[in-house]
């Protein structure tokens, strides 16, 4: 599945998202969300370039609360 | 200056605080409002301050770990978010003014409430005292873990589990006992917890916490920018966020991160025992003087924290407050901001010198305190 950034609800998710992530062997990091896919305005998101299904899946298991998942912009 | 006022605030607070603020000043950026590399740097010291302030007290949901100015704002918070009309409240007779207040406040708005009164080493008698204060309407049971003045410490296990053997909700006021108790979050069933940051966990001043460690989520009394969800003007649902709005006292809980490293690496355990033997010494040794009023037992483990309060005959307890200042010794006297503690007492007119101790405080100290007492 395309869509590489997981969007999250708090720097706070994203900041205990990354750490559950990065304990499970996945590779993440955090960014701004691109204004474009922001429905609700500013926010954090865990970028994962690989394996972004199962990490969705394993924050979802970690109560990690998931706005929903967006395309990386060009310029990063 | 020999300094015996870490009651009101921990002086000196240890080298590695002082660096850690220092530090945090020298390179930060508004933590959870931008993208840029400092400032993610900066939320994450802040996530990670949360995380091991929450493993102190034994606690897993980060999340729910709120950074406050102090322990009155955390105590605010649960009282005004939690209460509305109607409701009833059970606090101690031994409560500061950080819950008397708010809760005068909320009677303005139909909130009632009913004092409970503490029996000094008889935890039976004080547990029964705030089961006989229940009624129907009771939403919550407030207490200080340990009274500012006297030291005399509450059975919270006790009265939690009273508590919710009547589906109630319970707070605990733990200024003056954090850093000095050990307090386990996933043992005690405590719904809040009010810390200060700057007392016996040796934090800069300005820093608070508050934990949200039961389900139920009190309203907010602030509101603002989060740094997320910026497009709706309604306050976001989310921990700690929806209690954190606009910048945060970022080198003050870093500085606290650091005084929580300090607690840990001296042991409770050990804090506690040293402050212990330097009160029960002085304790020994102000019985010996006649004019000296003393109002309590020796304090022990068991039902006190290290905090010793007294009277000299005929004397107001400013003027020896003033007296002790003169020779260089910094004490607390008057009401402590605690007026039900000194009505439980009968020290409402004089008030009372208090003498609280640090890891730092050393037995030269206190006998130096008693030979100046000796003379007055």
């Amino acid at each position: 599945m395309e869509k590489p950034l997981i969007m999250v609800s708090s720097v706070t998710y994203a900041m205990k998202g990354k750490q559950i992530l990065n304990n499970a062997g996945i590779r993440c990091e955090i960014e701004r969300t691109p204004k474009r896919d922001m429905t609700t305005g500013c926010g954090y998101s865990l970028y994962v370039p690989k394996n972004t299904d199962e990490a969705e899946k394993i924050l979802k298991e970690n109560n990690i609360k998931i706005i929903g998942r967006a395309e990386r912009s060009n310029q990063k | 200056m020999i300094y015996l006022d870490n009651s009101a605030t921990t002086y000196p607070k240890p080298l590695k605080v002082r660096q850690a603020v220092s530090a945090a000043m020298q390179m930060s950026a508004n933590p959870g409002r931008s993208g840029h590399d400092l400032a993610l740097k900066s939320s994450e010291q802040i996530f990670l301050a949360r995380k091991a302030d929450a493993k102190f007290f034994n606690f897993s949901k980060e999340e729910n770990v709120i950074f406050t100015l102090n322990c009155t704002m955390a105590v605010n918070m649960v009282l005004k978010g939690i209460l509305k009309s109607g409701d009833h409240v059970v606090v101690s007779s031994l409560e500061h003014n950080a819950v008397m207040r708010p809760l005068e406040k909320l009677t303005q708005k139909g909130v009632s409430y009913t004092v409970a009164e503490v029996f000094p080493c008889d935890n039976d008698k004080t547990v029964n005292s705030f089961r006989n204060a229940i009624n129907a309407k009771t939403k919550l049971i407030m207490c200080t873990h340990a009274s500012n003045v006297w030291g005399i410490k509450l059975p919270i296990e006790r009265i939690s589990a009273l508590a919710h053997e009547y589906g109630i909700l319970f707070a605990v006021d733990a200024a003056q006992s954090a850093g000095i108790v050990p307090i386990d979050l996933n043992d005690s069933n405590i719904d809040f917890l009010c810390i200060a940051g700057h007392k016996g966990l040796y934090g800069p001043m300005g820093t608070g916490i508050l934990i949200i460690s039961g389900n139920t989520i009190p309203d907010t009394i602030i509101e603002g920018g989060t740094g997320t969800n910026s497009i709706s003007f309604r306050q976001p649902d989310e921990l700690p966020e929806r209690f954190e709005s606009g910048t945060p006292n970022y080198s003050g809980i870093i500085g606290l991160h650091a005084g929580f490293d300090f607690v840990n690496s001296n042991k409770i355990s050990n804090i506690s025992k040293h402050e212990f033997t330097l009160i029960k010494h002085l304790y020994q040794e102000l019985k010996k003087i006649p004019k000296v009023k003393l109002y309590l037992p020796e304090p022990d483990e068991k039902y006190f924290v290290p905090i010793l309060s007294f009277n000299i005959d005929g004397m107001d307890s400013e003027n020896v407050s003033a007296i002790l200042n003169k020779k260089g010794i910094a004490v607390r006297a008057g009401l402590q901001c605690s007026p039900l503690a000194h009505k439980m007492m009968g020290t409402l007119e004089t008030g009372a010198v208090r003498i609280s101790p640090s890891v730092f405080t050393k037995l030269t100290d206190i006998n130096y305190l008693v030979s100046v007492i000796k003379k007055i």
